[in-house]
């Protein structure tokens, strides 16, 4: 190959290289990204995460999640979530949204026996019924003692 | 906007801050000559950044909220501490070809960079960060020790793999602290500076070890292009930061070479430390930039050994003795097979895609027509040894090859594209004698 051929060759390979790239950034979604901004940008950060992706599996369960965050008693010490499918993308939400409180699934914790003292009771998806001590009724559900004297 | 837009005000007057103070810290890592000032850039942010992680534990040791004063009592010593171990001028500070010699193809590329960086500020900043792995690791820990004021009390949950190291956590902990508030649409905003700052070293490093302007920006401008890494995806996690991280330690091993290269041991060590504080594979880079060095290093090969693992390792104890010894839980030594490695391979060439593999194959060709000189080749190794290994760890992966490929390979292995486009761009720098490839 003579030396002058290297270079030509070597500029055809990093423009078509730029090109590859640059055709592959996702200039179709900057119209939604920037609508999203102007939608959301003035909003307090609860309500920009829930119209956010990282809730769009379940937005209702965040709206539950930030609702019980604001209810629960000063000495909470875990949170155990009742009535919530039990998957990795709501138990990571809960654990992120609660933190920095323990986060865990209520079944298997009264399964193994009784849940640490200060625990918490967060049932999505229903009210409480009259034999249940709500400590807080939410619109997603309610908190109750996990430990009820 | 107003609610988003002074709270990016807060993040980025803190990030802006730190990086004063990282800026001045600088001189005790480069020349204070011109060609070394864009790469400077880069790495007054690293040291911002390392101030940053760093002031949060070290306040804990102190027994003292993480806030203001620690923060400025710690930049206050690193800056006097620079001030008396500051690096001459370099004796081998080169001239440079002005940046004005083709005007239009640069007016070009340095758009293209303002786009790159512009489309990624968009993407970071759309919405709180979201990604999986931000909400159950670097996220949630940052969060738990920010709202704890200290080190939780209870371990971290199992799924937010307490064994991986603390850096970003403490970033996110220490911009809060600061801040005074866990915003995290607003500490998004960290991710578009790192790019900023891999950029500038990238150009930096490529001018002043003789490449054109050309191609600097080229480089700078393929890099802030790379939407693989660059994405909202990968906003909020590990990758980013390891790929700045990389770049400054695969820059700084090739200057480790040069006997002249004023500071380029101590860079080798404060970047070595940043790895192994970002991500697991830290460690790992910083292993085999010490072998590479004891290879390669000639009569300072023992010096730039010295330089490039202690410093990790000692990083790496210190989690150690918090944490104590926690295993890979994604991976077990005792399922490697043969058949295990090929279902690997496999799936990684499938996940590749056929426009991935065109990239690659121009990538290849890229580094085939360069010319062979060992600064450049000490950062291309460096990138194989790291793909070799990411090719071969899901073999050992709990959940399966395929799995760990298909979740994790393209965007470790993209977080290795800054250390490989440096190292392929010196190819075609301009050697001692002149040449060009």
């Amino acid at each position: 190959m003579s030396p002058s051929t290297r270079p030509r060759l070597a500029a055809v390979a990093a423009v078509l290289l730029l090109l590859l790239l640059l055709s592959s950034q996702p200039l179709a979604e900057i119209p939604r990204r920037i609508r999203t901004l102007e939608a959301y940008g003035g909003k307090e950060l609860a309500v920009r995460r829930l119209g956010g992706s990282g809730a769009a599996f379940d937005r209702r369960y965040f709206s539950f999640l930030e609702n019980a965050r604001r209810r629960l008693p000063r000495t909470t010490t875990a949170v155990l979530l009742s009535g919530v499918p039990e998957d990795e993308a709501h138990l990571y939400l809960a654990a992120y949204q609660l933190a920095p409180l323990t986060v865990d699934f209520a079944r298997p914790v009264f399964e193994a026996g009784h849940p640490a003292t200060g625990a918490v009771i967060a049932v999505y998806g229903r009210q409480p019924s009259e034999s249940e001590h709500a400590i807080a009724v939410l619109p997603e559900g309610f908190l109750m003692a996990g430990d009820p004297p | 906007m107003s609610a988003l837009v002074f709270a990016l005000v807060r993040v980025g007057g803190v990030v802006l801050a730190a990086s004063a103070a990282g800026w001045i810290v600088a001189r005790a890592l480069l020349p204070p000559d011109r060609p070394f000032r864009l790469e400077r850039l880069g790495w007054a942010f690293a040291v911002g950044v390392a101030l940053l992680e760093s002031f949060v534990p070290l306040s804990f040791l102190a027994g003292a909220r993480p806030g203001g004063i620690a923060f400025a009592i710690l930049a206050g010593v690193c800056v006097l501490a620079s001030l008396r171990l500051r690096v001459p001028r370099s004796r081998t500070s080169p001239r440079l070809e002005t940046w004005n010699s083709r005007p239009a193809a640069h007016l070009l590329l340095s758009l293209l960079v303002v786009l790159g960086v512009a489309l990624y500020l968009l993407r970071a900043l759309t919405e709180p960060m979201w990604s999986n792995d931000f909400v159950a690791i670097w996220g949630l820990k940052g969060k738990a020790i920010f709202l704890s004021g200290g080190m939780p009390a209870e371990r971290f949950p199992g799924f937010s793999h307490p064994e991986y190291p603390l850096g970003l956590p403490f970033l996110y902990a220490g911009v809060a602290f600061l801040t005074h508030g866990w915003d995290d649409h607003a500490m998004a905003l960290l991710f578009p500076l790192f790019q900023i700052a891999t950029l500038a070293v990238a150009a930096g490093w490529l001018r002043r070890r003789k490449a054109s302007p050309t191609v600097s920006l080229l480089v700078a401008a393929i890099l802030a292009s790379f939407e693989p890494l660059y994405s909202a995806f990968l906003t909020g996690l590990a990758e980013v930061p390891l790929a700045f991280g990389a770049l400054l330690f695969g820059t700084a091993l090739a200057d480790a070479f040069e006997p002249a290269e004023a500071g380029a041991l101590r860079r080798l060590a404060l970047a070595a430390a940043i790895l192994a504080a970002t991500k697991n594979e830290g460690l790992f880079l910083a292993a085999a930039g010490c072998l590479l060095g004891l290879a390669l290093g000639g009569r300072r090969r023992w010096k730039i050994a010295a330089a490039a693992l202690p410093a990790a390792l000692l990083v790496h104890l210190l989690h150690r003795i918090w944490r104590g010894s926690l295993p890979l839980r994604d991976f077990d030594l005792g399922l490697f097979s043969l058949e295990r490695l090929l279902r690997s391979l496999a799936t990684a060439a499938a996940v590749v895609g056929p426009l991935g593999w065109i990239g690659v194959l121009l990538v290849v060709a890229l580094a085939v027509l360069g010319a062979r000189r060992r600064d450049a080749d000490t950062l291309v190794a460096l990138a194989g040894c790291a793909a070799v290994v990411y090719l071969l760890l899901p073999a050992f992966a709990v959940r399966g090859p395929e799995w760990m490929v298909q979740t994790t390979l393209t965007r470790i292995a993209a977080a290795l594209a800054p250390l490989a486009a440096a190292g392929i761009g010196l190819g075609y720098a301009r050697a001692a004698d002149g040449r060009v490839a």
